[in-house]
């Protein structure tokens, strides 16, 4: 039976990387060389790992207590809580960047946060919140799973040994979803890093400012640098690589950590 | 014997049906949708051909027409892409058709503000343009400015640069900038909330929006039915109801 599994196993290794083998055709070292050290790639770059961080601590904040709450209790609109967080799942992001430019407008909230100080449109706080528009949701499901996995026994032991309730949040509930959490801000990072329509649309595409690596991307096609478009999306490529097997081996030692005895 | 001659008649019954009615893919600027939309249906409608429309920024469907090496039409908002595509011998034919202009946009609550180019570079005026290198637009807009002696002046102003004409265009239709220099169809369209002021002849060189056939076109015939229909005096006062301007 397992052996059977093993060709759609290569069938789907292979689609995989015959992506970017595709891509690394068209590009050169040389213009990889070029793109890694453009003066505006490298900006890009820096504005894309800055928002998207921005974004991944946001939506923890927001998304870690919602998704406690969502698992553990019930509570009058839960469901259409529910249904509303995963909106801009199926949302369009470049609808989805409509709508914050709406709420972030002049005839909305503009006008007051410009008073306190704060704007959002055309700035690379723009980018980030489009980002944790669109990541914070993502974040959210895989936390509620992964807090739906804990049984609630360790919890009540944890009660009755003299725990307070934020105690044991902190010493059980959390250390037994890590991995779901874990896996939860990977996929919110990495969507967060490549988010392209909702962040053109709040922040703009302006260059040295506004352009994340994705927007650069999208100039530099749009103005036939198709060389440099693709080494800019080998640097996101890379970078996301990167970031995928750091948040895995913290997660691995943690995990070989807990095997060993220690909590 | 039976079986070639059906298969002769089954084969001439299909070269038939597509002499007849042919399927033409008609690459189109992003920008013509509107005008494009309506003369393609009434074309189909007259013709019987099927026209499958494929729109986008002309840059990006230049790149999709080289590495494709398919496709019957070509109709960009620029002459610009045509030229380039004639220098690789795969322009078969190619017609004006209407002017492409640029015009500024202005927000209709900052009516007042600005009535002139020069007035966009009033201090504190929220200017938004396109990319200069991604965006036909963009480097027209600099063009002008440069030539109107006011780049240095209103550069200052420019609070975000935009990837495509439409995300300008809502820019300035909600208010999020006080101007923005976009194309005056654009404009057009969103005429009950932006005010629209015309760029001065000298500063300005008008774009020609041409239809071309493509040197990889299938069907010669219904291709050219089609540059025709789309370049003719009826089609130009289509093209007009949408605010382009007729060539000079």
């Amino acid at each position: 039976m397992e052996s059977l599994f093993f060709l759609p196993l290569v069938v789907m290794t292979l689609f995989m990387a015959a992506v970017p083998a595709a891509l690394l055709f068209y590009v050169s070292p040389a213009e990889i060389l070029r793109a890694v050290s453009s003066a505006e790639i490298l900006f890009a770059l820096h504005l894309s790992l800055t928002t998207s961080i921005l974004a991944v601590s946001a939506s923890l904040l927001l998304g870690v207590p919602t998704a406690y709450l969502l698992a553990r209790r019930d509570f009058f609109g839960k469901a259409a809580i529910d249904t509303l967080l995963d909106l801009p799942l199926v949302m369009t992001p470049l609808i989805a960047g409509v709508g914050l430019l709406f709420l972030f407008g002049e005839k909305w909230l503009g006008r007051a946060m410009a008073e306190l100080g704060l704007r959002v449109l055309f700035t690379p706080w723009g980018a980030a919140a489009a980002q944790t528009f669109i990541a914070a949701p993502i974040l959210t499901r895989s936390c509620r799973a992964a807090f739906e996995a804990v049984d609630r026994k360790y919890e009540l032991a944890g009660q009755t040994l003299g725990l307070s309730p934020s105690r044991v949040f902190l010493k059980v509930t959390l250390p037994l979803a890590r991995q779901g959490l874990i896996s939860g801000t990977i996929l919110a990072w990495a969507r967060a890093l490549g988010e392209f329509g909702a962040t053109l649309m709040v922040a703009g595409a302006t260059r040295f400012k506004t352009a994340t690596l994705p927007i650069s991307v999208y100039l530099n096609i749009s103005s036939g640098e198709l060389g440099l478009a693709l080494a800019c999306s080998w640097v996101l490529l890379l970078s996301g690589v990167i970031l995928l097997f750091s948040l895995k081996w913290i997660g691995r030692s943690r995990k070989r950590h807990l095997q060993a005895g220690g909590l | 014997m039976k079986q070639i001659t059906l298969t002769i008649i089954s084969f001439l019954i299909l070269s038939l049906a597509s002499a007849s009615a042919a399927e033409l893919h008609f690459f189109v600027g992003a920008g013509l949708r509107q005008p494009v939309d309506r003369l393609v249906e009434d074309f189909q409608q007259k013709t019987g051909h099927r026209v499958v429309l494929d729109y986008d920024g002309g840059g990006r469907l230049l790149a999709r027409i080289t590495a494709s090496g398919m496709g019957d039409l070509f109709m960009p908002g620029s002459f610009f892409y045509i030229e380039k595509l004639q220098a690789e011998g795969k322009i078969l034919s190619w017609r004006p058709v209407v002017a492409h202009t640029p015009v500024i946009a202005v927000a209709k609550s900052k009516a007042d503000q600005v009535r002139t180019l020069e007035d966009l570079a009033k201090p504190g005026v929220r200017l938004a343009l396109g990319d200069p290198k991604a965006m036909a637009l963009g480097k027209t807009a600099v063009t002008i400015l440069e030539r109107a002696h006011l780049k240095e002046k209103v550069m200052p102003n420019v609070s975000v640069y935009g990837a495509t004409v439409k995300q300008l265009t809502l820019y300035v239709a909600e208010g999020n900038v006080d101007a923005a220099i976009i194309g005056r169809t654009d404009a057009f369209q969103f005429r009950d909330r932006v005010n629209m002021i015309p760029i001065p002849d000298e500063y300005i060189e008008v774009e020609t929006v041409p239809v071309a056939v493509l040197t990889t076109a299938t069907n010669l015939q219904a291709a050219v039915a089609l540059q025709d229909f789309v370049s003719s005096p009826d089609a130009i006062k289509v093209f007009e109801n949408f605010g382009f301007l007729p060539l000079k």
